[in-house]
């Protein structure tokens, strides 16, 4: 008999609308052929204006810009040049081992998610694809990259109906085997509970991509332990149980060493430069836009 | 495997139950090894939760508590006892036999007449001095064995002195005809036959009186002796009148026929053996006739003490009771992972909803494989 606490709220039903799909931004340029939202790489005939060049060095007088050419003192005429726009691909690895049964977050907040950046990046232009890993990439609760209207609505059910289980996260090691191989964004959502060697594997196999860790966490765990009592914890993914005895000393010690790995995986992050997006009780949407924006 | 059944064979000879059938319910002590009576929490990393000593050690107990509560009910329901056990102790003792006259004329007083008054016939006297005498003598095995026309068994060697008390308060009943000693003799030794104990034997002949003893049976009384050493005391009852054993009658009187005592005395001594003979005329001379055996014979003695049956059944279910008590106080003390918070309940920001949310339903069991 076990029971994952912190069960979520009434489950939202399937049909309720999305939220307006949010923007992002990308700080660097996609690579690619298909037309998107992005500033890519090389020159383009039109989006984003990067600089005005002379006419000799790229002679194509339809850009001409006539009040920059006019303003020069030397008469040199002068073309537009525009950063082509590129889409880029957006993937979704989610970790849906057993320990992310946690507080039923992969049917909550990680679907919410997940749904939000499926419509964000079709509406954008971009394709959007969705890896569920346990030990094994989960093909039933995974989608390759696509672009199709109402892809939103699939990654929501896909996500809603897997049931996480399974060990550990080899799963997500055979996910960034079929990333595109150009860089493409990745959203990595784990409750980042596997040994720290293993992270840093996984961080290692996906250096290609820009990759947002989102940890799923559970405010309300660490804050709202009893003082005092027995409890009987079981692992969700071994399943190996055990009894504490709760006491204040030792509460302190769970929640000091809640901080440390915390604390372990923010450095992990940040020597790859990567900053992690902190998934709690629900998805923020008002966070989660600001933080796509900064890039 | 040997010192495995050798314990099993130990256990099984002290200990018993009454249902043996029920002790398969011992199996279920090995429950608590793999159910937990909590209902357990799924938390998604273990790791995170600090390796606690105390902790262990609690777990530890509880569930030992609730093996020891499952097996107590087992074993108290098959009723667990101790057996019935004969403990072997060392004191001071003899093995004796009492070899007591039944002949007719045990029925008179020491005056040779029928009892009247206040004058106690030498059977009741001896009966009376006797039952004394084995009331101070708590540790001796004593059997019982009478004569008269023929030898009469009576009682084997025995620890039950209430028996031997019940034999001895039967020689006053009316007596026979004739005195055998000789035969009565070799009854008494007999009954040493299968006692293979170290210990000190004796022979109590009470009698007042003695007869001739056949050649034969002189020789096979010789031979007896020789296997069994004892001990031999001869409480002589001797009646106003008769002849003493002491006494050397006048020459040419001297024979087994005219004296039978003094001659029976004679062989006693040489027999071979120690031998002592009391000649009591009184109440009193036999008294200190019994006390001079009282002090003579304590030897140390093996005997055997038997401990009666002894239920275990309810200190089984007492030692449940408290088993049961703990894993109680503990169930009692459960927690869930999450406390319910008050102010959450209030429904106040969304950060206290979810959290709120958290606590309350982080208190509702959800069945759930692990």
């Amino acid at each position: 008999m076990s029971e994952a606490p912190g069960t979520h709220r009434p489950q939202a039903p399937v049909h309720t609308p999305l939220h307006a799909p949010l923007a992002y931004r990308l700080r660097w340029r996609p690579e690619g052929v298909f037309p998107g939202a992005h500033p890519g790489h090389g020159e383009g005939m039109e989006g984003e204006f990067r600089r005005l060049v002379p006419l000799l060095r790229q002679p194509d007088p339809r850009r001409l810009d006539l009040r920059a050419s006019l303003r020069d003192p030397f008469g040199d005429l002068h073309v537009r040049q525009f950063a082509p726009r590129r889409a880029v691909a957006v993937a979704a690895l989610v970790d849906v081992s057993g320990s992310m049964r946690f507080g039923e977050a992969v049917r909550g907040r990680v679907a919410d998610l997940c749904g939000l950046l499926a419509l964000s990046a079709v509406r954008s232009g971009d394709s959007f694809a969705l890896f569920s890993c346990d030990a094994h990439l989960r093909e039933e609760a995974s989608l390759p990259l696509a672009r199709r209207r109402g892809l939103e609505e699939e990654v929501r059910q896909r996500l809603m109906a897997v049931r996480p289980q399974g060990r550990g996260t080899a799963g997500l090691m055979e996910a960034t085997e079929r990333l595109p191989a150009r860089r493409s964004l990745v959203f990595l959502v784990s409750d980042f509970l596997m040994p720290l060697d293993e992270l840093d594997r996984l961080l290692d196999a996906l250096w290609r991509h820009d990759v947002i860790p989102v940890r799923v966490a559970d405010s309300a765990l660490e804050d709202a332990l009893p003082r005092w009592g027995l409890i009987e914890i079981a692992d969700l993914e071994s399943g190996a149980s055990r009894l504490v005895f709760m006491r204040p000393g030792l509460r302190e010690r769970w929640q000091m060493r809640a901080r440390e790995h915390r604390a372990a995986l923010a450095h992990s992050f940040a020597r790859r430069g990567l900053r992690d997006f902190e998934l709690h009780d629900r998805l923020d949407h008002e966070a989660l836009a600001r933080r796509l924006l900064e890039g | 495997m040997n010192a495995a059944a050798g314990m099993a064979a130990s256990l099984t000879r002290d200990w018993g139950v009454d249902q043996p059938l029920l002790l398969l319910l011992l199996a279920l002590a090995l429950l608590p090894w793999a159910a937990t009576p909590f209902v357990r929490r799924g938390i998604a990393s273990i790791r995170l939760v600090p390796d606690d000593v105390l902790s262990r050690l609690l777990g530890l107990g509880l569930r030992l508590a609730g093996s020891i509560a499952i097996a107590a009910i087992a074993l108290g329901l098959a009723g667990l006892h101790q057996r019935e056990q004969a403990i072997t102790r060392q004191g001071t003792g003899a093995h004796l036999v009492l070899l007591l006259d039944r002949s007719s004329s045990m029925d008179n007083s020491f005056a040779d007449r029928a009892p009247s008054g206040d004058q106690e016939a030498k059977s009741v006297v001896a009966k009376r001095l006797l039952v004394d005498f084995i009331g101070r003598r708590p540790r001796d095995r004593i059997g019982v064995a009478a004569f008269s026309t023929s030898p009469m068994p009576i009682l084997p060697l025995t620890d039950h002195h209430d028996v031997v008390r019940a034999a001895i308060n039967a020689i006053d009943r009316p007596g026979l005809a004739f005195t055998d000693v000789g035969r009565g003799l070799a009854l008494a030794l007999d009954s040493f036959a299968d006692d293979a104990n170290e210990s000190s034997r004796a022979i109590l002949l009470v009698s007042d009186g003695a007869a001739l003893i056949d050649r034969r049976v002189q020789e096979a009384l010789r031979d007896a002796v020789i296997r069994t050493p004892v001990h031999l005391y001869w409480l002589f009852l001797r009646s106003r009148g008769s002849k003493g054993i002491f006494d050397t009658p006048p020459p040419g009187e001297d024979t087994p026929q005219a004296n039978p005592e003094r001659h029976l005395h004679l062989f006693l001594q040489s027999l071979g053996v120690p031998y002592q003979a009391f000649e009591a005329t009184s109440p009193q001379a036999v008294e200190r006739a019994i006390a001079e055996i009282d002090r003579q014979e304590t030897r140390p003695i093996a005997y055997v003490e038997r401990v009666p049956r002894r239920d275990f059944a309810h200190t089984a279910f007492a030692v449940a009771a408290v088993a049961i008590a703990v894993l109680l106080a503990a169930k009692l003390g459960e927690r869930a992972l999450t406390r319910v918070t008050p102010h959450g309940q209030a429904g106040g920001g969304q950060a206290n909803g979810g959290q709120a949310g958290a606590g309350r339903t982080g208190a509702t069991p959800v069945r759930r494989a692990a």
